[in-house]
């Protein structure tokens, strides 16, 4: 053998040497793709994190966290996803990775519900200048936090604006126009009490409420008119004031609970019938 | 020749290389179970040692597995699991005081009673640890208590301050006499209630069953009959409602004592693990 050739032959030992665990690591990560693939999540997790524990130079750290997180994410194990798409975010090489990751996790928290900490991802997303061209990715996760955080009316406003969903645009368009100001409920029924059950269609409440109010004020000025004061005062205390102010909790109760229908409903909507990407 | 050497070097070396990480390898398999356990995934950890044990039996796994199962409280397979463990086993002591902490987390009483005082004359390592779960366990009975100096006897002097409050607490409970309460209130409106210690709602109920008392009576006296019967009516509300309250009020005020001694209890032997021993598995 030729001294050419058997440097050709080292070189390619040393080749084969080195490719023979990568390839390992490969065929293993491939598996555990195909079983997430497949959505056998648990399994995919479980093949992840054996990859994980055997990867000591950290090739596939970022793909591994992220698919993690997302098996996680698909289980509705909420908390843990958070955790693995945040260790991606700190293993990730590219600022595409890093985009990706970080977008992961505000859906992740979106789905939570916990919509102060996606708004503040976001937020730090929409900031950063390497993500101009992203721009409106980012809005469309805005779009859809404000609709978990029952903010319509600011949903419509970024869905509209950068015409990202019509769909989505006019959903969020009726669901605002269909809900009660629990404001209006709650000041109609200072200056009539019942007024606000009526405004939010529970008429009976309306009637018995307004009905007491009727009574009980009659007995309160019809007490001072008589110089019973202490009267007036006992019975507009305890009995006039009783059902003033509770005729207008219950109003405010009442269009609170009935935006929760309209809420509900709408995103039983997006969940369902929805084809669009959701969080 | 050289190049025949040469080549089977190569084949050799690449076939070694490539046996470095063979995932399927029990001890590989085992490496990565260890690893689920200390990062507390436990339902993973116990398919993986689950994989080792077709190949390879060990005791150190079989425990870990039936402790992932315990420590995931599910104690049911971790009773059934502890229980395989023989007496040649190396965690056979261990797996006792486990089965004795799963025989009381499942609620089995009696077979609790008897495993427990089997422990103790067995004179095992954890005969201590046993005892101190067994008299524990009995605030939380109907049982009577045994003597304070034969009860206090296994405990550390700590644990001892900690538990003799709840030990003299079991003897004489502090409950609130129900027909007391309602008695009291019945006479003095609000005084039931001052009684089991709700002195807020006690005062405001004397002063208004006073105040709606004077204003039935005096709109009675000036003839202003609508009044008088809606304060009547409200008076006599407020009378039946306060001696009812009472009732209720010295009900909450004992199911509030054994919440907070029953609490207290449950605390303590979470605190303390079940007096499990501790294990350094993921040191």
């Amino acid at each position: 053998m030729t001294s050419v050739n058997k440097t050709i032959v080292f070189f390619l030992l040393l080749a084969v040497m080195n490719l023979h665990p990568q390839t390992s690591l490969q065929q293993q990560f491939d598996s555990a793709i195909e079983l997430y693939n497949q959505e056998k999540y648990f399994d995919a997790i479980t093949e992840f994190k054996r990859l994980q524990f055997f990867d000591k130079e950290n090739l596939y750290s970022f793909q591994l966290n992220l698919f993690i997180g997302k098996s996680y994410k698909a289980g509705s194990k909420f908390d843990e996803a958070i955790k693995y798409f945040t260790l991606a975010e700190m293993n990730a090489a590219t600022e595409e990775d890093y985009f990706n990751s970080k977008i992961l996790s505000a859906r992740t928290n979106i789905l939570r519900r916990t919509t102060k900490q996606s708004e503040r991802i976001l937020n730090e997303l929409n900031d950063d200048s390497r993500f101009v061209s992203r721009i409106t990715v980012i809005k469309y996760w805005q779009g859809w936090n404000y609709i978990f955080s029952d903010e319509w009316d600011k949903a419509y406003e970024i869905f509209s604006e950068n015409i990202l969903d019509t769909t989505l645009a006019n959903l969020c368009k009726s669901v605002d126009e269909e809900l009660y100001s629990v404001e209006l409920a709650k000041y109609s029924s200072y200056l009539i009490p019942g007024s606000g059950q009526f405004y939010t269609g529970e008429y009976i409440s309306g009637v018995l409420s307004f009905g007491w109010n009727i009574l009980f004020g009659y007995l309160t000025i019809s007490a001072f008119i008589e110089d019973r004061m202490f009267d007036g005062i006992i019975v507009g205390n305890f009995l006039w004031l009783r059902f003033y102010s509770g005729s207008i909790q219950n109003a405010e109760k009442f269009a609170v609970q009935k935006n929760l229908e309209i809420s509900n409903k709408a995103l039983k909507y997006l969940q369902f019938q929805f084809r669009g990407e959701k969080p | 020749m050289k190049t025949k050497i040469f080549l089977i070097l190569i084949v050799v070396c690449s076939s070694i290389y490539s046996q470095r990480i063979d995932f399927n390898l029990p001890q590989n398999i085992k490496l990565f179970a260890d690893f689920l356990f200390c990062e507390k995934d436990y339902l993973r950890a116990i398919e993986e040692y689950g994989k080792y044990l077709e190949v390879i039996d060990n005791d150190t796994v079989k425990f870990k597995i039936a402790l992932s199962y315990s420590l995931m409280n599910d104690q049911l397979n971790a009773l059934q699991e502890f229980s395989s463990a023989n007496n040649s086993s190396t965690f056979y002591e261990q797996s006792s005081i486990e089965i004795l902490k799963s025989l009381y987390l499942l609620k089995y009483d009696s077979t609790f009673y008897v495993f427990g005082n089997d422990l103790i004359n067995s004179k095992s390592q954890f005969s201590t640890n046993a005892q101190k779960l067994l008299n524990t366990s009995i605030f939380l009975t109907e049982k009577g208590l045994p003597d304070k100096n034969i009860f206090f006897k296994p405990f550390e002097s700590e644990e001892k301050l900690f538990l003799e409050k709840f030990y003299d607490q079991k003897l004489n409970p502090p409950y609130k006499s129900e027909t007391a309460a309602g008695i009291f209130s019945a006479i003095i409106p609000g005084s039931g209630k001052i009684y089991t210690e709700d002195y807020g709602d006690g005062i405001t109920a004397f002063i208004l069953s006073g105040l709606l008392t004077y204003l039935a009576y005096t709109n009675f006296e000036h003839n202003h009959p609508t009044r008088a019967w809606i304060f009547t009516a409200l008076g006599a509300g407020f009378y039946a409602g306060n001696v009812y309250g009472s009732i209720a009020s010295a009900q909450i005020f004992n199911a509030k004592v054994n919440f907070d001694f029953e609490n207290g209890i449950r605390l303590f032997l979470e605190d303390k693990d079940y007096f499990s021993p501790t294990y350094d598995f993921c040191k």
